[in-house]
């Protein structure tokens, strides 16, 4: 049950897993990512969140214009609930919302709303981080990167996966509260699915850089039992998968 | 703004009655305390030290102005001072303005990377009354949403379902778990070959994820026919 990949060398690029929708609303992110920082930079569908910058954190980019009004409250609530579900940390860039060139500087509108969601980030321990730019907003993810690199939780597995793994990926991601990273974790450092369901929960806790009380989770969840009964209805009739399957 | 050579505080040393804000002695009769009035019940205190304001017997919140920002690095100094020194989580309050703007990336990279403490921008005194408004909303929240998650608990304890909780600071809320049996047999279809009906006949034979994963060919046979049975055990792997 031990990992089977020794951890590779420590001067291997620094790498950010980022979310495929990201390729349209964050391309100068994306680029400052790779060309200015250097950066290994894996486009991968996180669906939960912007980015993955180490094992156990994830960020999420906001315009902030999507914290001033009570429009968006619940959608950013929810995304970033499920998020400390999967992650120990969490972390949200406040990007400044995009002008035009020329435009003169212009104060921000503030809100009770806006200074309400900060207030309950700070509160629930978010790290909150403000940003003008997304060239910006590519430097604070370089150095959160590099923060958590120096505290031994970045991202060490390959990030791509082929042929059976991939369908091993998909397996672990299906599991609830298992981020895409930690997914991608168990897939390279067990030999297979049947080894990893039979190892202790300190053992998959060391493996995919969880938490003892996230993998003491997980074992408990391989070893549910399962009882018909309790399952929704809609969801066990033949041919009919919904929207509330999908995560 | 704070006094040079004065001691950072430790928690408990300063009680913030229920409801209440505790401010440096300082800020009487600035435009944050103007600000505040009405909204919230600030007490003026003498020799808070490093810090501004007391949100709660935790919480402080330290300010650095425009002027401090221009001055130099004596701000830097509070600030590390503090951390170093105190035990209470601090908030730190930064005017950003299109003088001291220019200073903001270096400051937030000190205060958030570095000192591991929060940060959070405005444009003057007015906007910072107004966010200590909020702020102070949010920690008396706070004591509530403890309240009601115990609560919670108790209910989860009676009847196994989603229960209403009504906390207000949403990322505080403990998420009540749905019923883990859709999770289960979701997992279970992506096993390749298995779909609906075999996931469900698998896991009424053999009842959790663990058990099919060590169940023989043989034994997965008589449920899901030779060839898928294969095909599991082979994804399975030794």
């Amino acid at each position: 049950c031990a990992p089977t990949k020794p951890p590779s060398d420590e001067d291997a690029a620094l790498c950010v897993l980022v979310d495929s929708r990201e390729i349209s609303s964050g391309t100068d992110v994306i680029s400052a990512l790779k060309a200015v920082h250097g950066l290994r930079v894996q486009v991968c569908s996180l669906g939960s969140c912007d980015y993955v910058v180490s094992n156990r954190m994830a960020v999420e980019r906001k315009f902030q214009s999507e914290l001033l009004s009570t429009v968006n409250r619940s959608k950013v609530t929810q995304r970033i609930q499920r998020l400390q579900g999967m992650f120990e940390r969490v972390c949200v860039i406040v990007e400044k919302d995009r002008s035009r060139p020329g435009d003169p500087w212009k104060f921000l509108q503030r809100t009770q709303c806006y200074d309400g969601m900060l207030a309950a980030l700070l509160q629930a321990g978010i790290r909150v981080l403000f940003s003008s730019c997304q060239e910006e907003s590519a430097v604070l993810l370089k150095e959160l990167a590099l923060l958590e690199q120096r505290k031994n939780a970045a991202i060490r597995v390959p990030t791509e996966v082929e042929g059976s793994k991939q369908e091993m990926l998909n397996f672990y991601l299906s599991i609830p509260n298992v981020s895409y990273v930690a997914a991608l974790n168990l897939c390279h450092r067990f030999g297979s699915v049947r080894k990893m369901v039979n190892s202790s929960p300190s053992d998959i806790a060391a493996a995919a850089q969880l938490s003892l009380q996230r993998a003491e989770e997980l074992f408990r969840y391989l070893r549910y039992g399962f009882d018909a009964q309790m399952l929704p209805e809609n969801i066990s009739a033949k041919g009919k998968s919904d929207g509330a399957t999908k995560s | 703004m704070a006094a040079k050579g004065s001691l950072p505080a430790a928690a408990g040393s300063v009680v913030v009655p229920y409801g209440h804000l505790v401010g440096s002695e300082r800020w009487r009769g600035s435009e944050i305390a103007r600000g505040l009035q009405g909204k919230t019940k600030l007490i003026f205190e003498d020799g808070l030290g490093l810090v501004d304001f007391h949100l709660s017997n935790r919480i402080c919140v330290l300010y650095v102005s425009e002027a401090d920002l221009v001055a130099g690095d004596e701000f830097k100094r509070r600030l590390v001072r503090f951390r170093n020194a105190s035990s209470l989580g601090g908030i730190v309050i930064v005017e950003k303005t299109p003088i001291s703007e220019q200073y903001f990336s270096a400051v937030q990279k000190l205060v958030v990377l570095q000192l591991g403490m929060a940060l959070l921008p405005v444009a003057n005194q007015e906007e910072a009354s107004q966010l200590i408004t909020q702020l102070v909303s949010s920690v008396e929240r706070l004591r509530i949403v403890c309240h009601s998650v115990i609560t919670c608990f108790r209910k989860l304890k009676r009847v196994r379902e989603q229960s209403k909780d009504h906390s207000s600071n949403p990322f505080l809320r403990k998420q009540c778990s749905q019923l883990a049996e859709a999770s289960v047999f979701r997992t279970v279809q992506q096993i390749p070959g298995v779909g609906k009906t075999k996931a469900l006949l698998l896991l009424q034979q053999f009842g959790s994820i663990h058990q099919i994963c060590n169940a023989s060919v043989r034994e997965l046979e008589l449920v899901v026919g030779q060839t898928v049975a294969k095909q599991i055990h082979a994804f399975l792997g030794s």
